[in-house]
């Protein structure tokens, strides 16, 4: 699998901060007694997946529920292990880190990427206020900092996310808030560490309409402010183009564990090259009346398939209209078609053999 | 809002062949302080594709229960719930026994809740639920088996899978669809769907979308679609209405909501939308938030955040005013919001080059 390039005038040094290469992460299901010495099912929720992340940098991941974005998103920030390959951070291996092979310390690496879960009103304590809630992470990683100090850098910082008056809203409890105030609560959390990635998991997809734009804005501006990296992950096409757009960074779209496409938001978008995004941007709701009717969906089933065992080939072979025999035998490797775009699709080689081969018959 | 007679009414909205009709419809808690629904007229056309779209808290579930007569207690609905079964026919929702009651719900108007992973019971299979709905309403089981397998079939289920399978062995996808056929088990003339689609990834939203326009041929079931997600149901309905802090502030048909909407409220939706083809620096956010329940301003309700707003706002509520075509809107300014506020999609130019994309 091809490496990414590193893209846009944000990335200061060569060096990416994030670097992810070939990862695996493989979850075996529970076998019962009875099955204890058969084959176990593997569900291979993330396979083979390289990708780099610079400073100030955004990725925005789109594709299906299952399709393993998730799992990737949280390789990244070093939550989940992978079952093979390396995570870097600026040029140390985490999990060697972790084990106390490096020369950093992994308390370091672990305070500089954090995470904003999907649902705000889950994700903080229901018992504590958002003073108290905001305090812990400050208390455990600067135990010399005095209360009063502690109270002033959450004070300001709510501020910083738009929660006015800070006095008012640090001495309320999570069920006191709305969505849209949790998710900034959240926000501010992230941002307590000074870290060099947020990971952002369908953060603004518990959120209604019209609030969404509002919420991406926000981690936008501090973005530019503290320097922020994002990894964004979405459903929504149209928000995943927003973010990556004004963020100055890539859409990554997935399917069934790999990056099938990679690339400027824009170029994807307008010009997308694998079957499956153009499924994706059919998916995105459109607000133009000539194209608001329903039209017929570019692929021929409608049910993901099962992750336990994946069609051979291109995983999107049983799904994609414009599948072949040659699809179904090979799986096709991340190639670049323009300036830091990238799919993986026999027919972006206009000398493969897919051009020969016959077409698939369901 | 007071006049209501039907010779008012009627023609106003543009329902000439209403199936259900909503007349000042209140829901109260608290001994009638605090409002959830505040004073809601309208009708749906029979076989019609009509979308709700409000915000959270802007009462579009409570609509979508009161059309059931299911208002969970201690709320208190008033107002006039009028079903027609055919178009000489009248009956009056709130005034049933509670035998008539059941029959009406399900087998009359039949509902689809928010989250299909609990609407179902996790200890039981997916087709006893179908089987203990035939029974409670006294149907034939083999029979109504089979039809609920055209059903699960016509949404592209496999019929004998699902209905042997728990809930949990099916995807969120799959429980949903499974759950719509569910709902037209009875064959309900009236479906009425509440954020159906929620918590689905797009692809899979967009494919039931495409099922619910089929199964709505097949089956002439008039749907009510009640979401906060205004682009995905235009692209379904025929008819929309948008709720605004429990009351109804614009209806009208698809095109004329989306492209030619008088209130500001709609129109500033609208603009805040991430939209694919819409140029990334003209999506706006709403300022302010809507008012609570128990502080629904005096006047119109969303004067506090509207940037056209006057005196005369914040001191009369709108009534609904005609703007053509069955189009009808609740503000004192729609003109001058139809002129000033500007709508940031590009038409046109967003149309062409999605049809081009995917060719």
């Amino acid at each position: 699998m091809s490496r990414l390039e590193n893209r846009g005038p944000n990335s200061v040094t060569d060096e990416p901060l994030i670097s992810v290469e070939d990862v695996k992460v493989h979850f075996e299901k529970e076998r019962s007694l009875f099955e204890m010495f058969s084959e176990p099912d593997v569900v291979k929720a993330v396979d083979g997946v390289s990708v780099d992340i610079g400073e100030n940098d955004v990725l925005a991941l789109v594709g299906e529920s299952g399709c393993g974005k998730t799992t990737l998103g949280k390789t990244i920030i070093g939550l989940q292990k992978p079952s093979a390959g390396t995570i870097s951070y600026r040029g140390r291996d985490i999990w060697e880190t972790k084990a106390g092979n490096t020369d950093l310390s992994f308390a370091d690496i672990r305070s500089s990427l954090q995470i904003i879960h999907q649902d705000p009103g889950s994700s903080l304590n229901p018992n504590r206020r958002i003073v108290e809630t905001l305090s812990e992470p400050i208390r455990l990683t600067h135990p010399a900092i005095t209360a009063g100090e502690r109270r002033a850098r959450i004070h300001s910082l709510l501020e910083r996310v738009g929660m006015t008056p800070a006095r008012d809203f640090a001495s309320r409890y999570p069920h006191q808030l709305s969505g849209g105030e949790k998710q900034r609560v959240a926000l501010a959390r992230a941002l307590l560490m000074n870290p060099d990635v947020i990971l952002a998991d369908e953060a603004i997809s518990a959120l209604d309409v019209s609030l969404r734009v509002e919420m991406m804005d926000l981690m936008l501006d501090l973005q530019e402010e503290f320097n922020t990296s994002f990894v964004f992950i979405s459903h929504d096409l149209s928000n995943a183009r927003y973010f990556a757009e004004h963020g100055d960074g890539r859409v990554g779209v997935m399917y069934l564990g790999n990056l099938v496409e990679v690339g400027p938001p824009e170029q994807l978008i307008t010009d997308p090259q694998h079957p499956y995004t153009e499924v994706l941007r059919w998916a995105t709701p459109n607000l133009a009346l000539d194209a608001t009717n329903a039209s017929e969906p570019p692929m021929r089933k409608i049910d993901i398939p099962d992750p336990v065992n994946p069609p051979s080939g291109c995983r999107f072979h049983t799904r994609c209209p414009k599948a072949r025999e040659a699809c179904t035998q090979l799986q096709p490797e991340l190639r670049e078609v323009s300036d830091s775009h990238q799919v993986a699709c026999f027919r972006s080689d206009p000398d493969h053999e897919y051009w020969e081969s016959s077409e698939l018959e369901d | 809002m007071t006049t209501t007679s039907d010779q008012l009414h009627r023609p106003r909205d543009g329902v000439s062949d209403p199936i259900l009709e909503v007349k000042n419809a209140k829901v109260t808690y608290d001994g009638g302080e605090t409002y959830v629904l505040d004073n809601v007229t309208f009708s749906i056309e029979r076989n019609e594709i009509l979308g709700v779209v409000g915000e959270s808290g802007s009462g579009k579930s409570m609509l979508a229960s009161a059309l059931l007569d299911a208002i969970p207690a201690p709320g208190h609905l008033s107002g006039e719930v009028l079903y027609h079964p055919d178009q000489n026919t009248t009956v009056d929702v709130l005034e049933f026994t509670d035998s008539e009651l059941m029959e009406y719900r399900w087998a009359e108007v039949s509902m689809v809740f928010q989250g299909a992973m609990s609407s179902f019971n996790p200890t039981m299979k997916v087709g006893a639920h179908f089987k203990d709905t035939l029974k409670a309403h006294n149907r034939v089981v083999p029979e109504g088996l089979d039809f609920a397998r055209e059903l699960l079939s016509d949404l592209y289920l496999d019929p004998e899978r699902v209905l042997d399978s728990y809930p949990h062995e099916l995807s969120g996808g799959m429980q949903q669809r499974a759950l719509i056929a569910l709902s037209l088990l009875l064959e309900p003339e009236v479906l009425v769907m509440d954020e159906p689609t929620a918590a689905l990834d797009l692809l899979m939203q967009r494919s039931i979308l495409l099922l619910l326009e089929e199964i709505k041929e097949k089956y002439d079931v008039t749907m009510v679609f009640i979401t906060h997600d205004l682009p995905l149901v235009a692209s379904l309905a025929d008819r929309m209405a948008v709720m605004y802090a429990f009351e109804l502030v614009e209806a009208g048909p698809r095109d004329q909501i989306i492209g030619d909407s008088g209130h500001p409220y709609t129109r500033a939706l609208l603009n805040s939308t991430p939209n694919i083809d819409a140029p990334l620096e003209d999506m706006q956010p709403i300022p302010g938030k809507s008012p609570a329940p128990v502080n629904v301003p005096a006047g119109c309700s969303y004067a506090d955040r509207c940037p056209l707003a006057t005196d005369t706002c914040r001191q009369d509520d709108p009534v609904f005013e005609d703007i053509g075509d069955g189009h009808i809107v609740a503000c004192h300014h729609w003109q001058q919001a139809t002129e000033e506020i500007e709508l940031t999609f590009n038409q046109d130019e967003g149309g062409e080059s999605v049809e081009g994309e995917l060719r």
